[in-house]
């Protein structure tokens, strides 16, 4: 998985405008008005099902409507990696599914009709944007021991991003 | 948007939109507009300071538009994040019209977006 931020809000320009009107900075106050975009690759569709249950996030998703499925690009959960037996099925089942996949592709089934097939550990990519507060409550759910690993790793690497990025932000509110 | 239509990795995509320059991004910008494929317009988010706007009126607009975050820093100023889409619905919007129009005055003349202020609101490229 890639996670890259794209863009933040510069929280600096925010604190010098609460200078001029002599409101001091409060870290929670502002967490609506800081906005982090990242762009996320190679992470599974199991794992964006997951993401889009957030709210007040904006979300635009590769589409398989128009980019066709391949073999590779598929996501294998560590424990399937480990297991024998469990890996034997998963990828015997994965070169059936992309085989008939391409076969109705080349016959000219459209790929937005062919993609049914298609299964949730197929890598996908998307740019989300949220601002702070919905950014928490989003790492505060998913880095719990309970989450599933692969969003819990993308929840740990927003995280960071974020924090390196704002520092003062995460920091303030940490220590809270 | 150029992103969800395409299996090439980040980097291509940002070389590909580079060489193309404005005049593709103002090709991808109309195509949703014209497509009111408005949701790629969420990932613009610009926030302004508001200066003597009554509660009365803010609430109003906060109320309507649920995507607006709005904090107050006293008396009739304000801290406001909005994003594009947000932007164009207040634009369209007869309770948010003011609000929309003094929001695009301030990205033009500052040369933010002009591309975007252009096609959405029809402001020229280069006016005051």
């Amino acid at each position: 998985m890639r996670v890259k931020l794209l863009y933040h809000t510069d929280l600096g320009a925010i604190k010098r405008v609460l200078s001029q009107k002599g409101v001091p900075f409060d870290p929670d106050a502002m967490m609506d008005h800081v906005v982090y975009m990242f762009e996320i690759e190679d992470c599974s569709r199991v794992t964006t099902h997951q993401l889009v249950r957030h709210r007040a996030v904006s979300y635009d998703q590769e589409s398989q409507r128009f980019s066709a499925a391949t073999r590779e690009g598929v996501v294998t959960p560590p424990s399937v990696q480990s297991n024998e037996v469990g890996f034997r099925a998963y990828d015997e089942s994965l070169k059936v599914v992309y085989s008939a996949y391409e076969k109705m592709v080349a016959a000219g089934v459209p790929k937005e009709d062919a993609r049914y097939i298609l299964p949730s550990a197929i890598k996908t990519k998307l740019v989300m944007t949220l601002n702070a507060r919905s950014l928490m409550h989003l790492v505060w759910q998913r880095t719990a021991l309970q989450a599933q690993w692969e969003i819990r790793e993308l929840a740990s690497t927003l995280h960071r991003l974020a924090q390196e990025s704002t520092p003062e932000l995460w920091t303030k509110i940490i220590e809270r | 948007m150029r992103r969800c239509y395409s299996t090439k990795p980040i980097e291509d995509i940002e070389a590909e939109l580079e060489q193309k320059g404005s005049e593709y991004w103002k090709y991808l910008l109309t195509k949703a507009m014209q497509d009111k494929s408005l949701d790629v317009l969420e990932h613009f988010v610009m926030t302004v300071s508001v200066d003597g706007a009554a509660p009365d009126d803010v609430g109003l607009i906060a109320r309507t538009f649920p995507y607006l975050r709005v904090t107050h820093l006293g008396a009739t100023d304000w801290l406001v994040t909005l994003n594009a889409r947000t932007l164009v619905e207040l634009w369209r919007d007869p309770r948010g019209r003011l609000f929309a129009e003094a929001t695009v005055s301030e990205l033009s003349q500052r040369g933010v977006c002009p591309v975007f202020n252009e096609l959405a609101f029809g402001v020229k490229v280069g006016a005051s």
